[in-house]
């Protein structure tokens, strides 16, 4: 049963990927508006996803289909990739673009801000002088702080990191600690066939990428990833949250054009 | 006396999840789980809210319920989301299983829902704090 469902699946995988093949060869723009055209469900999903954000939807829509076009230009059937793996970081980036040049952004609030900071710097030393990662209550005990404000530093934390998610190399530590790393890392080829999401694993930057196979399959803790890759744990959790994000929708996009190719939506004129 | 469980509902839509991840934060807080262990916790709160919730929208409503036990919390999430059987990615069922100790997603009476627990490793750091 589930072969014959695959069987289904493939068949319009396989005609995209003939399709953007064709249009590659010959940039024939009728194809590629085609191609556009297809793949609008799949720009207007992401764009859904920044919805009530004090932008009208139909401007975000606009602005998704804009990446989507740069990703139907770019895109290149011969490396394997489904189409909307490779497209929708594109789109995420280009609304998030949008974004920052509009002057979105979320500003946390000063005090706010003092409190993530306080926690953050507090984690090491406290790490080190327990032998083990504290509770919220040790850590509300050295901070001075009460628990909730730990919980809220925790989050703040977290929704800081959605303002910078496109721009992974801009910490000082982006590249050092993947030099630590090194290349070599033992048994990275079968992690990666283990979790049969070689493809998704692909779209990430290297150190993402590190930081998702060292936790979730090496069964490392943050904090022992944290000093592997000579970063704050405050600073893995970051990056971790922000990769599963980015994951998610990408696969959510990988179900949802899955989908809209099945039902045959928007076929090509 | 600790209450032993918090219901929380929230619409179903990622910007609320905020909501959910606190909630889960303060309920393992309470029990002794230290930050790394409740980071995990949150992880595991956001993947499951999100495969329950599906591709609905229209933010059908999230109830979660928290409970306390002693040196775990359990969660649960259900909504009635698109109708249809939630279904888990490889990767997704791979995070969840890194970071929490059991978990379910599935679908009952019509309600897409999820159950995990966490518990914590550090009661004797708490018992003798």
């Amino acid at each position: 049963m589930t072969g014959s469902n695959d069987a289904v699946r493939t068949a319009p995988a396989d005609e995209l990927r003939r399709e953007f093949i064709e249009y590659r060869r010959t940039g024939d723009r009728k194809l590629r508006n085609a191609l556009v055209e297809r793949h609008v469900p799949l720009a207007e999903h992401l764009a859904r996803r920044f919805a009530g954000r004090s932008e009208r939807q139909d401007d975000l829509t606009q602005v998704a289909l804009l990446g989507l076009l740069k990703a139907v230009e770019r895109f290149e059937p011969e490396r394997g990739l489904a189409f909307s793996t490779f497209a929708t970081p594109t789109i995420l980036g280009e609304l998030k673009r949008h974004f920052r040049d509009a002057g979105w952004s979320v500003r946390m609030p000063r005090q706010l801000q003092e409190h993530v900071l306080e926690v953050t710097k507090c984690l090491g030393p406290l790490t080190q002088k327990l032998g083990r990662a504290p509770t919220i209550s040790e850590i509300a005990n050295e901070t001075a702080l009460p628990e909730e404000s730990v919980i809220e530093a925790m989050e703040a934390n977290r929704a800081f990191s959605a303002t910078s998610i496109e721009a992974p190399t801009d910490d000082d530590d982006a590249l050092a600690p993947l030099d630590a790393l090194g290349r070599s890392e033992p048994g990275i080829e079968r992690i990666e066939h283990e979790m049969l999401v070689t493809s998704l694993l692909d779209t990430l930057p290297q150190r993402e990428r590190a930081i998702v196979m060292l936790r979730f399959q090496d069964g490392l803790t943050q904090s022992q990833i944290a000093s592997r890759l000579q970063m704050s744990q405050m600073h893995v959790s970051r990056l971790l949250a922000r990769t599963l994000a980015r994951l998610r929708d990408i696969m959510e996009a990988d179900e949802h054009t899955e989908r809209a190719l099945h039902r045959g939506r928007r076929p090509a004129p | 006396m600790e209450p032993s469980e918090i219901v929380l509902t929230i619409p179903g839509q990622p910007e609320f999840l905020r909501l959910a991840r606190m909630a889960a934060a303060d309920a393992a807080s309470r029990v002794g789980l230290t930050y790394e262990e409740i980071d995990d916790l949150r992880i595991a709160v956001d993947e499951l809210c999100f495969a329950v919730m599906g591709e609905d929208s229209a933010g059908s409503p999230l109830t979660l319920v928290y409970q306390i036990l002693p040196g775990a919390v359990s969660v649960s999430g259900s909504s009635p989301g698109d109708g249809l059987a939630p279904v888990q990615s490889e990767l997704s069922r791979t995070i969840v299983a890194a970071v929490v100790d059991e978990h379910e997603l599935g679908q009952r009476d019509g309600m897409r829902c999820f159950r995990l627990l966490k518990r914590g490793s550090a009661q004797e750091a708490n018992a003798t704090g």
